[in-house]
């Protein structure tokens, strides 16, 4: 921030906000403070660990609607204040952290939910409601987002905008950038603005698209209209061990080819087979590598499409069938694998190098990853699976872990290990046709790889990041953007 | 200091987001300071840097929290962020950096500690504080015992520990649990017979705790009024809230549902789910002198929720529920007993 707390001017732009939103809902506890300097990203957590000091915001204002963070914005732009959106703080890569002070927008009171459209089956709701909440919301009345992503219960509606985020049954549903019919954004200059009421058109360019993934740079999004589901007949899932990763991995890839349309599928390589997905579900499984998808809908459908992926799976690939109890195991427990203690945590040093490629790709990039990190970091392990599939390829979500003892004490230290790691393993993934990330966002973790990402596109991002803030007040330093 | 007894929860909660959803005051303050995660990072960082335990922002936080234990009860590892809480509660009081407004509650309630037993029998019933201020319920007790023919005692009074205990008090707390169950003892009764469940709690596990053994058993009213065999009349459809702390704290127990059985009661989906807390931080048994405000959020929150608040009808274990739902919305709320006592 730019003003001191013993500034004078502290209080008037105090005043200001307080104006806008009301006493209440402009915050500057130290308790307040302190929750909103810590996201999911490993580098905040470390520090803290570490004893460190972690950046503040200067506030945190609570907004009530579009209009009130229109102000707030207006009042940025006139004292070039950083604003940084704010949703549950739950994002991996420091995405929401006030790292040069400023306003926190958290969004969460935004939380309305706006209704369902029977005839159209969309629900409409502000962005800050926690998606756990809005899931509920919808299955009272006998519907389903089908956005159940691992951090359902943390995440708002508006973060996973803002990341472009995702859901276990996302290869049926989609990603969140698949459910959106459009969008209420407050533009960094503070104008409200309307996205077109269709994601299907020939009416220029997809300017919902422009804001999906933009991760509080482009603006705040507001309101949001997104696609629902009847809740399904049934819902089933079957699970294989293969001999290897490679051939589970050609299994999974012929049944996405066979556009059998399952609702989820998920790979686990050998290793994660063996430390990761036994110690969860506490099964003895045999060595090799995990795979389970399922299917859902009317039943007498599921039924035959279960039909013909056992035969890819078995005929094709000599798959050993764990039977449906083996892939209800892993729909039952979809979320366990991140409470603690079964998620990675602190004294851990520990990272999720998501990615995505095509089938042509992936298993290369799989490779180049694991390589890089095993060559550079011997003492660290490497572990993937991959949980997002298309009709053309998967994501790979590998995860880095270094135990505690080789966990460098010095916070500076550990900070410049952790880089190095992501350095390394995300260019070897952009160099064999993968890319930066696939749902967990840039934010301030991976911003300074977005140059050798786009190349000669990356100024045209930063031309419509100029262009619309010209300021540059919305989170500043972030998706590769100019910082303060 | 106390949290050291904690070391768990601090590492586990600390940069977990699993149960955010839940924290009935982070909810309706939208705060992210009021969630396990946060608290539990700010113990952690009181570890670091002692000096923060004297931090009044912190102070007010761990003060402010609701106490349902909602997340360890849907944590996978039931991580005790509530016992966490309460453990640095007590830390700022022994170093005393307990603000005016926790010193004088406590102060009250050590005043409290006085208690009249009037009647006969061999059922002690227990008219806490809220049950009390609400009126109807031990009348709705009364009514059934009246109709069951059973004789009972009552004692009224004040403070039995629990309060005392989650504000950071335990020697106090203790000591008011000591004088307690020997009025119990002097009262020969056989059945301690209690409504308000966090008295219940307090009588189960807090003595257990302190080593104090009861000469009574302890019966929530919906468990000994089972007892009882009575014949009900259809109760018909109803929406129940769960109590904290018979959900919570005490692995969901079964009596206030089986009640609600024998009363042929149509239990109708509350809201959108049944792992909030939808009590008006019962949990947190003192919260309305901490501030008020916070409970009349709580109370709309739940009204929000309601199908229609107009109609329905809302059964809670609580009297304490009861209370705060009352006076901030014009919800239609019943206790166990008074439901009971209608279709006797
Ligand atoms: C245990 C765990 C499991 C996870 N699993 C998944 C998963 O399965 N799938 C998945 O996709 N992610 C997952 N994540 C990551 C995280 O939940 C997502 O990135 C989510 O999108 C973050 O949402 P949030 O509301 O917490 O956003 P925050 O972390 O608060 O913010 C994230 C970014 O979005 C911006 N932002 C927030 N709200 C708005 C808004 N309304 N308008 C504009 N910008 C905004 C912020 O400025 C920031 O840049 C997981 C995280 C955890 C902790
Ligand atoms: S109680 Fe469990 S779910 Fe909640 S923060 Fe702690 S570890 Fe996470």
């Amino acid at each position: 921030m730019l003003v001191s707390k013993d500034s004078y001017m502290y209080e008037m732009i105090r005043t200001e906000l307080t104006d806008i939103v009301g006493d209440d809902n402009v915050c500057t506890r130290d308790a307040d403070k302190f929750g909103h300097s810590i996201d999911y990203y490993w580098i905040p957590e470390m520090w803290h660990d570490r004893g460190m000091e972690t950046p503040k915001p200067d506030f945190i204002i609570h907004p009530g609607s579009a209009e009130e963070i229109a102000k707030v914005v207006k009042v940025a732009n006139h004292y070039h204040i950083p604003v940084v959106p704010w949703g549950g703080g739950s994002g991996s890569q420091g995405g929401a952290l006030p790292v040069y002070g400023g306003i926190i927008i958290d969004m969460k009171r935004m939380n309305k939910f706006k209704g369902i459209d029977r005839e159209a089956l969309t629900v409409t709701c502000q962005t800050g409601m926690i998606a756990r909440h809005l899931e509920w919301r919808c299955n009272k009345e006998g519907y389903s987002t089908m956005h159940l992503p691992a951090s359902i219960a943390c995440a708002t509606i508006g973060g996973f905008l803002a990341h472009r985020g995702t859901g276990v049954l996302s290869t049926k549903y989609g990603k969140i950038e698949d459910m959106v019919m459009s969008l209420e954004v407050v533009t960094p200059t503070g104008e409200i603005i309307r996205t077109l009421p269709v994601p299907r058109h020939a009416s220029g360019p997809d300017l919902t698209m422009l804001f999906l993934g933009s991760e509080g740079t482009l603006g705040i999004i507001t309101e949001v209209t997104l696609k629902v589901h009847p809740q399904p007949e049934a819902r089933e899932f079957r699970a294989y061990i293969f001999k290897d990763f490679h051939t589970a991995m050609s299994a999974g890839a012929e049944l996405m080819r066979s556009r059998l349309q399952p609702c989820a599928v998920r790979l686990y390589d050998e290793e994660e087979t063996i430390h990761h997905v036994r110690k969860v579900f506490g099964m003895e499984l045999d060595k090799g590598a995990y795979l389970v998808f399922g299917f859902d809908g009317r039943k007498d459908i599921v039924d035959c499409q279960m039909r013909y992926a056992r035969e890819i799976m078995e005929k094709k690939f000599k798959g050993k069938d764990l039977g449906s109890k083996g892939g209800e195991l892993w729909w039952e427990n979809k979320y366990k694998f991140f409470y603690p203690p079964f998620m990675f945590h602190m004294p851990q040093a520990f990272g999720t190098l998501d990615t995505v490629a095509t089938f042509s790709n992936i298993e290369k990039v799989y490779w180049a990853m694991k390589k890089v990190v095993n060559e550079n970091f011997p003492q660290a392990r490497f572990i993937g699976h991959f949980s997002h599939w298309y009709e053309w390829g998967c994501m790979l979500y590998a995860r880095f872990i270094f135990e505690e003892e080789y966990v460098p004490k010095d916070p500076r230290e550990a900070a410049a290990l952790y880089n190095r790691v992501w350095d390394l393993a995300i260019r070897a993934a952009i160099a064999n046709g993968g890319v930066i990330n696939e749902h967990h966002g840039v934010g301030l973790k991976l911003g300074r790889l977005m140059k050798e990402l786009y190349g000669p596109a990356m100024p045209v991002l930063e031309g419509i990041k100029k262009q619309l803030d010209p300021n540059n007040i919305m989170n500043p330093g972030k998706l590769g953007f100019k910082g303060v | 200091m106390n949290i050291d007894n904690y070391t768990d929860a601090i590492k586990n909660c600390r940069f977990c987001f699993m149960c955010r959803h839940l924290s009935a005051i982070g909810n309706v303050l939208f705060t992210e300071a009021d969630t396990p995660r946060v608290r539990a990072a700010m113990i952690y960082g009181i570890t670091q840097h002692p000096e923060q335990l004297a931090n009044r922002d912190f102070i007010d936080t761990l003060y402010r929290s609701d106490l349902s234990a909602a997340c360890r009860y849907h944590c996978v590892s039931h991580f005790d962020e509530n016992g966490l809480n309460i453990a640095a509660r007590t830390d700022v009081v022994q170093a005393g950096f307990a603000p005016d407004y926790v010193k004088n509650i406590a102060a009250e309630l050590k005043k409290s500690e006085k208690w009249t037993v009037k009647g006969s029998g061999d059922v002690l019933y227990f008219e806490d504080s809220y049950t009390a201020e609400t009126k109807t319920v031990a009348k709705a007790f009364d009514k059934i015992m009246k109709k069951a023919k059973v004789p009972y005692q009552t004692v009224t009074g004040g403070c039995i520990g629990k309060a005392l205990k989650i504000l950071g008090f335990p020697t106090e707390a203790k000591a008011a649990a000591e004088k307690f169950a020997k009025v119990v003892k002097d009262s020969k009764a056989k059945i301690l017979v209690v409504s308000n469940p966090a008295a219940y709690d307090a009588l189960v596990h807090d003595y257990k705790e302190f080593g104090i053994k009861l000469s009574a058993k302890v019966m929530h009213t919906s468990e000994y009024l089972r007892t009882l065999k009575l014949k009900f009349k259809k109760a018909g459809e109803l929406y129940y809230l769960e109590s904290d702390f018979l959900k919570n704290y005490n692995d969901n127990c079964k009596f206030p549902r089986a009640l609600l059985a024998d009363l042929k009661a149509e239990i109708k989906p509350f809201g959108t789910n049944n792992e909030e807390s939808y009590t008006c931080g019962e949990g947190a048994v003192v919260l309305p002198k901490i501030c008020e405000g916070i409970v009349e959020k709580l109370a709309k929150y739940i009204e929000e929720r309601a199908d229609d608040p107009k109609k329905d009808l809302l059964v809670v274990a609580s009297p304490y529920t009861k209370i705060f739902l009352t006076k901030y919305t014009k919800l239609n709320v019943k206790t166990l007993e008074e439901l009971a006592a209608e279709h006797i």
